[in-house]
C-alpha cells in the first residue's frame, strides 16, 4: 500500500532563490523602458510599423528575377574583383605593418614600457570602423580603390596585431632559452625561436582577415572607396531592383566561395590544431561579418 | 682526441610547388596593387598631403552644441538599443528551431538554417541601403536593417551553444512525458540562458559600432551628420565627431565587458 500513499503526498517544489522574481521584473522593466525610450526617440509610429513590411515585400517581389545579363554587361564582375583586390592589398598592408608591432607588444618577448603604448594603439585602431577611416582617407587620396585599401589596411593592423600578439604570448619558451643559452641576441631568438613557432598560426590569421576584408571592401564601395558597393548603390538609386539583386547575388557567391577556399587553405596550414581554432574564432568571425569588429 | 665536425642537420629541400605558389602569390599581389593604384610612394603622398592640416583644431563649441552632434548621437544609441532588443528577442525561438537538439521538426530546422545563412551572407550596410530604398530614408530603415543583422548573428552564436548543451536534462524531461515546448523550456533553456545574455551584450556592442556608420547610406543616426560635413569638406568637425563616437564606443564596450564578466 506504500505505492498508493505515496501518490497522496504532493511533492513540494523547491523554492526559487530569494530575490529572483524581483530581479527578473526589474530587468524586464529596464528593457521595456529602454525600448519605449528608443521607439519614441526614433519617431517610429504604429502606422509606419504596419505599412513598412508591405513596402519591403513589394520591393522584394520586384527583385525577382535578377537581371544577370544587364549587370554583366555593365562590368559588375570586374567591380567584384576590384573589391577582392582591395581586400588583398589592404590585408597585406595590415599584415606587414602589424607583424613587427606584435613582437613588441607580446609580454614574453618585450619589456613593459614599449608593450603598453602599442597595445593601446591596437585597441584604438580597432575601435574605428573601416568606413569611418575611409571617410577620412577619401579627401586625402581621392575617390577610388586606394582609399578603400588604405582604410582596410589601417583597420586590419588592430585585429591582426592583437591576434599575432596573443599567439606569440602562447608559445613554448624553451626554444627562446635555448637560443639565449647559445649566446643569441634578442633578434636571433625572435628569428629562430619565436617565428618558427607562430608563423603558421599568424599566416592563417592573415587569411582569415582577408575573408573578412572582402566583405568590408564590398561595403566600402558604397561611399566611393572602390569596389562593388558603388554598383549596388547606383542600381538602387534608379530603383533598378532586378539589377541590384543580381549584383547582390553575385557578391554573395564570390564572398562565400572565397570563404570556403580560404578556410580549406587555413586548415592545410595548421593541420591538427585547426578544429579548436575555428571554434574559438567563430564568434569573432561573425562579429567581423559586420565589418565593424573592434 | 678527434674532434669530429658536428653534423649539421640537412636543410629541408624546397619543393618546386612552393616556388610555384610563391610566384603565383607575388604575381597576384603585383596585379592587384596595379589595379588598386598602390605603390610604396603613395604612402608618402598620403602622409605629406597638406589637407591633413584641415583636420585641426577641433571646433569644440560646434561639436558640443546640443543639436549638432549630441542629438544624432543619442539617436544612434537608440537605434542600437532597439535593434538589439528586437533582434535578440526574435533570435530566441529561432535559435531553438535551428539546433538539431531542440528543433520541433526537420523541415523547420532546414528552412530556418537556410534562410539565416543567406541573411548573414549579406553585409549589414547592404541591408541598410536596401531597406532605405524600400521603406524610405531615416532611422526606421536603419533600425530594421540592424535588427535583421543582429538576429542573424545572434541565432548563429546561440544555436551553436544549444548544439553543445547537455542533453541529459532534455532526455529526462522527455522521458517524463513532457510536450516539446515545456521540455525545451525546462530541460535546455536554464543551461544556456547565461550564454544568451552574454551574446546579447556582445551584439549590442556590435550594433553600437554598426549604427554609427548607418547614416552614411541614409539610415539615420550620427553617420548622417558625418556624411553632411564630409560633403562640405568640414574636416575639423569630422574629427570632432569621431572623437565623440570613440568615447561612446569605448564607454559602452567597457560597461558591457564588465557585465559579461559578472555573468560568466
Amino acid at each position: 500500500m506504500a505505492v498508493a500513499t505515496s501518490t497522496d503526498i504532493t511533492p513540494e517544489r523547491p523554492l526559487p532563490p530569494r530575490g529572483t522574481h524581483r530581479r527578473r521584473w526589474g530587468i524586464a522593466l529596464v528593457l521595456s523602458l529602454a525600448a519605449l525610450w528608443s521607439v519614441s526617440g526614433l519617431n517610429i509610429s504604429f502606422n509606419r510599423l504596419v505599412t513598412a513590411p508591405g513596402e519591403a515585400w513589394t520591393v522584394l517581389q520586384q527583385m525577382v528575377p535578377p537581371a544577370f545579363g544587364k549587370v554583366y554587361e555593365r562590368g559588375a564582375v570586374g567591380k567584384i574583383f576590384e573589391s577582392v583586390y582591395i581586400a588583398w592589398i589592404g590585408t597585406l598592408i595590415g599584415a606587414i605593418l602589424s607583424l613587427p608591432l606584435a613582437f613588441l607588444a607580446a609580454n614574453n618577448v618585450s619589456p613593459r614600457w614599449i608593450r603598453a603604448p602599442i597595445r593601446q594603439f591596437f585597441n584604438a585602431v580597432r575601435a574605428v570602423p573601416e568606413l569611418i577611416l575611409a571617410v577620412i582617407f577619401i579627401p586625402i587620396t581621392g575617390l577610388g580603390p586606394w582609399a578603400g585599401a588604405l582604410a582596410i589596411g589601417v583597420h586590419s593592423i588592430g585585429t591582426l596585431g592583437k591576434w599575432a600578439t596573443e599567439s606569440i604570448e602562447s608559445i613554448d619558451s624553451g626554444p627562446i632559452e635555448a637560443v639565449q643559452a647559445t649566446g643569441g641576441q634578442w633578434v636571433n631568438s625572435m628569428r629562430w625561436a619565436v617565428i618558427p613557432q607562430v608563423m603558421s598560426t599568424i599566416t592563417s590569421y592573415w587569411l582569415f582577415r582577408f575573408e573578412i576584408n572582402v566583405r568590408a571592401s564590398a561595403v566600402l564601395g558604397m561611399i566611393g572607396a572602390g569596389g562593388v558597393g558603388s554598383e549596388l548603390v547606383s542600381h538602387l538609386i534608379f530603383r533598378d531592383f532586378p539589377a541590384a539583386s543580381a549584383v547582390l547575388i553575385l557578391t554573395v557567391v564570390v564572398v562565400l566561395t572565397i570563404d570556403t577556399v580560404s578556410a580549406k587553405v587555413r586548415r592545410r596550414i595548421i593541420v591538427g590544431s585547426v578544429s579548436d581554432m575555428d571554434s574559438s574564432r567563430s564568434s569573432e568571425a561573425l562579429a567581423d561579418l559586420t565589418g565593424l569588429r573592434r | 682526441m678527434t674532434t669530429s665536425a658536428s653534423a649539421w642537420p640537412t636543410r629541408p629541400q624546397i619543393r618546386v610547388r612552393t616556388y610555384g605558389i610563391t610566384l603565383a602569390l607575388v604575381a597576384f599581389t603585383v596585379f592587384a596593387a596595379r589595379k588598386v593604384g598602390f605603390s610604396p610612394s603613395t604612402f608618402w603622398e598620403v602622409w605629406s598631403n597638406p589637407l591633413w592640416e584641415k583636420f585641426w583644431p577641433i571646433p569644440w563649441e560646434w561639436v558640443l552644441d546640443g543639436d549638432n552632434v549630441i542629438k544624432p548621437l543619442i539617436e544612434t544609441f537608440q537605434i542600437a538599443v532597439l535593434s538589439t532588443i528586437v533582434g535578440c528577442s526574435l533570435a530566441l525561438p529561432i535559435s531553438f528551431a535551428m539546433s538539431p537538439l531542440t528543433t520541433p521538426n526537420q523541415p523547420t530546422y532546414l528552412v530556418s538554417r537556410a534562410v539565416m545563412n543567406v541573411v548573414r551572407a549579406v553585409p549589414d550596410l547592404f541591408w541598410a541601403k536596401l531597406l532605405v530604398t524600400a521603406i524610405g530614408i531615416g532611422a526606421f530603415a536603419g533600425t530594421w536593417a540592424l535588427s535583421v543583422f543582429s538576429l542573424a548573428i545572434m541565432v548563429k552564436l546561440f544555436s551553436e551553444t544549444i548544439d553543445n548543451a547537455d542533453s541529459g536534462p532534455l532526455e529526462a524531461a522527455r522521458a517524463a512525458g513532457g510536450r516539446h515546448t515545456p521540455v525545451v523550456r525546462t530541460g535546455v533553456f536554464p543551461g544556456v540562458f547565461p550564454a544568451y545574455v552574454s551574446y546579447a551584450l556582445y551584439v549590442f556592442e556590435l550594433n553600437i559600432r554598426a549604427s554609427v556608420v548607418l547614416g552614411l547610406v541614409g539610415a539615420g543616426g550620427i553617420g548622417r551628420v558625418l556624411e553632411a560635413q564630409r560633403q562640405f569638406f568640414k574636416f575639423d568637425r569630422i574629427l570632432g565627431i569621431l572623437v565623440l563616437i570613440f568615447v561612446v564606443v569605448w564607454v559602452v564596450d567597457h560597461v558591457s565587458v564588465a557585465l559579461r564578466k559578472r555573468l560568466v
